[in-house]
């Protein structure tokens, strides 16, 4: 373990990697965003979620291997049932940022996120823009209003949030405008995320986003139920299949394997611009 | 046709240099940490080794031709040919000939391989000391992990009906 924790660490020194682990806690939503990378949606046929035991395992690894952070993904987070209880333990072990829609905060749901305050969980809501119609547009009817109902109240329990906005159409002025709003509910610029769509998964097939380039994007090893990718861009859905073109292994038990071949894989690829960390 | 790019990172090395592969290999992308083990493995089996090519093809047709594997038998056929397989021993191991019109040597071979495929039980020491006639005891070991290699291939092809060369997926 400890040459594979040494070679993560010049990884990670020389710009090759990532420091974060992504996990994919399911593909199942109760949206179904225009842009979405994994198709996801309410109708999904096949959840592809992990168990709660896994995603621990992968943290707990993840640390040992030299990993600093998580990040965890979906679909929508919330979805799982489990997902405030795993939240709280995750969070002592590693700085997390979860994303999530924010749909699902009810005041129950709300009461369980309690614990997360002042800890290092930061939730990354998405909204797209100030307006209403044209937010929902992308993600789905009342989105606007639920987002903008849940911010205050999970800000007011003192969890952390982040705003992140996929831009395709919006303008400069509806940006700026958006940052306003972001800053009336007590969110930072530095917690505002702006990313582009990209182009794989549902998006390519509404011919939205930016294609990525090999070096577009900073490898950092993201975990799925499907097995480990390249990074959280990579576990991309079309008409119903998962995208192999950036998997890295099957293989995600024990983490080392699966770090094993993505190091072996990063260590190949030349350095990138680093342009869009973070980004989902 | 998907291509090298569509293709994870570790199994691209088993494409062609321009980017294509065979319908099997890319079915086997889907796994690209068990190609890591599987390739090299079937390489080494079924390359020439201390049994010449052709014989090894004549044992690759015979089992596809008893697991009646249209992919593999498409396949190697050309393989065969290439390899200096005769007409009429593939006629005869495809069931189109006869078999007791193969060589003495050839003819063994086939009676092994046949025996292993179909009820590998079966197997008597008679058999084995006709077939050590011909051929040496490690090459008999060989020809048996080829004819069993073989059969797990043969299955694997018609189980996902992966399509013959030629027609795409």
């Amino acid at each position: 373990m400890t040459g594979l924790r040494e070679t993560v660490a010049t990884g990670i020194a020389d710009g090759r990697m990532g420091e974060r682990l992504w996990l994919y806690a399911t593909y199942h939503c109760n949206l179904a965003c225009s842009y979405c990378l994994t198709e996801s949606s309410p109708q999904i046929a096949d959840r592809r979620a992990l168990d709660r035991q896994s995603m621990l395992d992968a943290v707990y690894r993840a640390r040992d291997l030299g990993l600093t952070c998580v990040g965890i993904t979906g679909g929508e987070t919330f979805m799982l049932p489990w997902m405030p209880d795993a939240l709280v333990e995750i969070g002592r072990i590693m700085p997390t940022i979860v994303l999530t829609n924010a749909t699902l905060f009810t005041d129950r749901m709300l009461k369980r996120l309690e614990p997360l305050a002042g800890s290092d969980v930061a939730l990354q809501i998405s909204l797209d823009s100030d307006e209403p119609e044209r937010n929902d547009e992308w993600r789905g009817p009342d989105n606007f209003t639920k987002v903008l109902d849940a911010i205050p109240k999970l800000v007011a329990r003192g969890i952390r949030v982040r705003i992140a906005t996929t831009v395709e159409h919006q303008t400069e002025e509806e940006l700026a405008r958006l940052c306003t709003l972001h800053r009336s509910l007590g969110i930072s610029d530095d917690d505002h995320i702006v990313r582009s769509v990209v182009r794989r998964g549902r998006a390519a097939l509404q011919g939205m986003g930016a294609e990525l380039g090999p070096d577009d994007v900073l490898p950092e090893l993201t975990v799925t139920a499907e097995g480990a990718f390249l990074h959280p861009f990579a576990p991309t859905v079309r008409n119903g299949r998962t995208d192999i073109d950036l998997l890295v292994s099957r293989q995600t038990r024990p983490l080392d394997r699966a770090m094993a071949r993505f190091l072996q894989i990063t260590a190949a690829m030349p350095i990138g611009a680093d342009v869009v960390r973070n980004i989902r | 046709m998907p291509g090298a790019e569509q293709a994870p990172p570790l199994a691209r090395v088993y494409y062609r240099g321009d980017g294509s592969a065979s319908a099997l290999t890319r079915s086997f992308a889907n796994a690209p940490e068990m190609m890591e083990t599987l390739m090299p493995f079937l390489g080494q089996i079924m390359d020439e080794s201390s049994i010449d090519l052709a014989t090894k093809e004549l044992v690759i047709m015979r089992v596809s031709q008893l697991n009646g594997c249209v992919y593999c038998l498409a396949a190697h056929r050309p393989v065969a040919i290439e390899a200096g397989v005769p007409d009429d021993q593939l006629a005869a191991i495809c069931d189109v000939g006869e078999l007791d019109a193969l060589p003495p040597r050839e003819r063994a071979i086939v009676a092994w391989v046949d025996q292993v495929t179909c009820d590998a039980g079966g197997v008597t020491d008679r058999l084995v000391a006709a077939t050590l006639d011909h051929v040496r005891d490690h090459q008999l070991i060989e020809l048996t992990v080829l004819a069993g290699t073989i059969t797990m291939l043969n299955q694997y092809c018609t189980a996902f009906q992966i399509p013959r060369p030629g027609v795409d997926l």
